[in-house]
């Protein structure tokens, strides 16, 4: 079976993904969500970014941050009614930040930004308030704060006269601070006004918007319909607020403002205006790590700059960030699942030219953990596996990142695989699948595993070496996940429909997904019929790491858990056990896609513990021990086999190859076919290495060489008399560097490969 | 065509031979193909079979690279 590079045209016929499904998908993801300090005010302060940077000693921001949300902060933060207090979380498990005392300090303290409004282009609508209080005085400073010309029209004789009507709370020099930053603006006022319907009438036709004090309104309109969502009564076409106190008024301003701008553009005031006010909000926070419960008291007049700083630093920043925490692929990217979904979906659907996302897409493991420690369930395994299917079906999927992996697979199911009943049967009971890696990696714990189920279990025992479809199902490749379920299920009719007896937890959940037939674990069989005499555990303490392939598998982990108290085993638990467990970086086809990434998993996962590690995948197992530390799978334990140093990628299809023809051999008597070499190959270490680095097999070398015996085609580098010979094999143009060291032997020093392919050109 | 574009020369300087020819590989014109694109380049050849030497530089270095951006395409 060959497998093939995407087509030249791209076909747009296939959708996996919906918008409405991604939509509702990134839904789930609470990461955006306002913090609920935030939420609760009706301003929208950014209250968390605020204390943020007060915590870090920095009132110049934090000022410009508050004034964002207040024009006069300290009227605002010495009358506001503080709803975003009782919101914080803090207050579930001590008390909340004083945030209105913090603020009141930045307010106060914070070194005030140069005021640019001088510089500012107007426009070209005017604007004017007409009246005296807090909300003119908040809508003033708003309207300014939109660059309309803006006259104040008001009873009093002077500024000062203004300012103090309504902010009686302001002690001496809070009320100069704010004088001054009023002084600052640009703004006209014409002070001893009487408000007169004829006075009214003139300012009508000099100003494009008339804003009034709700004093003003009831003088001039008494008892007209009012709209307290919009400030506005539409009769009279005044904008207004009906409401007192500090928060009302600063809020109506807001609202008013808004209005303000959709009445000079001529437009409906209630269009386009957005959530306003306080909001619901989702985000989870974990509490579990926060301390500094008590709250720095306030003394009278307020905190200091310095006292301020120190309650500022109690916030914990609510965010959710439960999957970064756990995910070390999410924490690669730097993304947010919501985010990196909806950058995956356009990758997938709507870009047309650099697919960004593709290695993104590709280097998720598909383990589910994130879905398990989201507050909300996100599932981005779901998101990379659908788009993988959808590049695949369209076409634009790159064979690149996956070819290896499957061509794996097929020699899994081609030249590695076998199918035989026990010896004595025409037809099992039982069929024991010990899964590709396992026969990859540890082939004489297959062997001793096979021969002891053999013994021990009556009805015959099968026994099928070969790949489950997992391979194909991660590379998102459906119909050669259905041209290799149709494959399984001929060859296991052949055997009688047996009972599947899994030895690893994906090919366990693959083949139960897959086929109509019963699927056990080999550790439920192990529990029922009891470990065999040679079963020991280790004699220190060894880390227990779940499979990702048994989330979700309580069963599984539990019986695993058992089975390792059974041989002896001093268990340590690791932060993220079972349901919440990482993936080791071979799932999802990771490891081939990004290694970089696959590398961050596998440390990951051993930073939960010192221990030597035991599992129940052989994926797992392996990448422990390249990683350098001692790692078993629970089946060397049982059966005291160690499969010792990992594998090259190489020695991995060996193994294979060999356990295939020693079993033919030993329990069935049949003497393997096997082409024997005619020359003989040898390799330097150097490239031993970097082929397992380049993902070079050494069958690729060999065809190499016999193309080169054939045809005699080579260059020979003079400087280091080194002869290169090459062939393309698939997908692949391969290179080998050599030197000859007998009539038929030979000396690898080299080999390389690239994808491209190169020919000749004339003219 | 004098100013023909080449992506990429790779001079064999006399060092290399033709095994099969027994003669020196040349600079010569060759193509690269990937993923419906093509590049035009130098490399060594041999002129009588020609056989297109790809350096094990450039097939890790640039070719790579070019492997990997074309993927994302």
């Amino acid at each position: 079976m060959q497998i093939e590079e995407r087509g030249s045209t791209h076909v747009y016929k296939v959708n996996r993904i919906s918008k409405e499904e991604i939509d509702t998908m990134v839904e789930r993801c609470v990461y955006e969500d306002p913090p609920f300090c935030n939420a609760a005010c009706p301003l929208k302060l950014d209250t968390r970014t605020m204390l943020g940077a007060v915590a870090e000693g920095n009132l110049k921001k934090a000022l410009q941050i508050y004034e964002k949300a207040a024009v006069f902060p300290l009227i605002l933060s010495m009358g506001c009614e503080a709803p975003c207090e009782e919101k914080c979380r803090l207050c579930e498990k001590g008390d909340g930040i004083a945030i209105r005392a913090v603020e009141a300090a930045v307010a106060r303290f914070g070194p005030v930004s140069r005021q640019d409004s001088i510089f500012r282009t107007k426009k070209k609508k005017s604007v004017a308030i007409l009246g005296s209080g807090l909300f003119p005085l908040f809508l003033a400073g708003e309207v300014e704060k939109k660059a309309y010309p803006l006259t104040v029209f008001c009873e009093q004789p002077d500024l000062d006269g203004f300012l103090r009507c309504e902010t009686g709370f302001l002690d001496s020099d809070a009320f100069a601070q704010e004088l001054k930053r009023l002084e600052e603006k640009d703004i006209t006022f014409v002070f001893n006004c009487e408000f007169t319907e004829a006075f009214l009438e003139k300012q009508r036709t000099a100003f494009d918007v008339l804003c009034v004090s709700q004093e003003v309104l009831d003088g001039l309109a008494p008892g007209c319909a009012f709209d307290s969502d919009l400030m506005i009564c539409r009769e009279t076409c005044l904008v207004s607020c009906r409401e007192k106190g500090v928060m009302a008024a600063a809020f109506g301003a807001k609202k008013a403002a808004l209005t303000v701008d959709r009445l000079v553009q001529n437009l409906d005031p209630s269009s386009n205006r957005g959530k306003e006010g306080a909001v619901a909000s989702r985000l989870y926070t974990d509490l579990s790590e926060a301390s500094a419960l008590s709250r720095t008291p306030v003394p009278e007049g307020g905190y200091t700059a310095q006292s301020a700083i120190e309650e500022a630093g109690r916030c914990i920043q609510c965010h959710c960030e439960e999957c970064m925490k756990s995910c070390s692929y999410l924490r690669h990217y730097r993304k947010f699942p919501g985010l990196l979904a909806k950058e995956i979906y356009n990758n997938t659907q709507i870009i047309m030219g650099d697919h960004q996302l593709n290695k993104p897409m590709n280097a998720c493991s598909l383990c589910g953990q994130c879905t398990v420690v989201c507050p909300n369930g996100f599932d981005m395994a779901h998101v990379c596996h659908l788009a993988r299917q959808n590049m695949v079906s369209t076409d634009k999927m790159p064979l690149a990142p996956h070819e290896f992996a499957l061509l794996d697979m097929l020699f899994s199911n081609g030249d590695a695989f076998l199918s035989r009943p026990q010896p004595g049967f025409e037809k099992c009971r039982y069929v024991f699948f010990p899964g590709c890696q396992a026969a990859a990696i540890a082939p004489e714990t297959v062997k001793a595993a096979y021969e002891d189920l053999c013994e021990r279990l009556d009805g015959g025992v099968a026994l099928m070496l070969g790949c489950c479809g997992a391979i194909c199902d991660w590379a998102g490749r459906i119909e050669l996940e259905a041209q290799t379920t149709e494959f399984l299920a001929r060859e296991l009719s052949k055997l009688g429909d047996p009972v599947i007896i899994a030895g690893c937890p994906t090919c366990k959940k693959e083949l139960q997904e897959h086929h109509a037939l019963q699927v056990r674990g080999i550790w439920d069989v192990l529990l029922k019929i009891g470990l065999p005499e040679e079963a020991h555990g280790l004699d220190r303490p060894v880390a227990l790491h779940d499979s990702c392939g048994a989330r979700g598998d309580a069963h599984t982990q539990q019986a695993i858990r058992k089975l390792a108290q059974q041989l002896g085993c001093d268990l340590v638990e690791t932060p993220y056990a079972q349901d919440r467990s990482p993936c080791c970086g071979y799932g999802g086809l990771s490891a081939y896609a990004n290694r970089e990434v696959a590398k961050e998993m596998t440390e990951q996962c051993l930073a939960r513990s010192e221990a030597p590690y035991l599992s129940y995948c052989m994926a797992c197992r392996d990448r422990f021990a390249r990683q350098g530390r001692e790692s078993r799978h629970v089946l060397e334990l049982v059966y005291g086999t160690d499969a010792g140093t990992p594998p090259d990628i190489s020695e991995k299809r060996y193994n294979r190859l060999t356990l295939k023809k020693e079993l033919l051999q030993e329990i069935w008597q049949e003497e393997p076919m096997e082409s024997k070499l005619d020359f003989q190959l040898e390799y330097t270490p150097q490239a031993r290495e970097s082929m397992d680095e380049r993902m070079i097999l050494t069958d690729d070398v060999v065809a190499v060489l016999t193309d080169y015996r054939l045809t005699k085609e080579a260059v020979l580098d003079e400087e280091n008399n080194l002869l290169i010979a090459r062939k393309r094999i698939g997908n692949a143009t391969f290179w080998v560097k050599f030197t000859k060291t007998g009539e038929n032997s030979y000396l690898v020093h080299s080999a390389y490969s690239h994808r491209m392919q190169v020919v000749r050109r004339n003219g | 065509m004098a100013n023909e574009r080449n992506y990429y020369t790779v001079d064999p300087e006399g060092k290399l031979q033709c095994m099969k020819c027994g003669i020196p590989l040349v600079k010569g014109k060759a193509k690269f193909m990937y993923l419906d694109n093509g590049f035009p380049v130098e490399l060594p050849v041999c002129p009588r079979c020609g056989f297109v030497y790809v350096p094990e530089e450039l097939a890790l270095g640039k070719v790579a690279s070019v492997e990997r951006a074309l993927e994302d395409k």
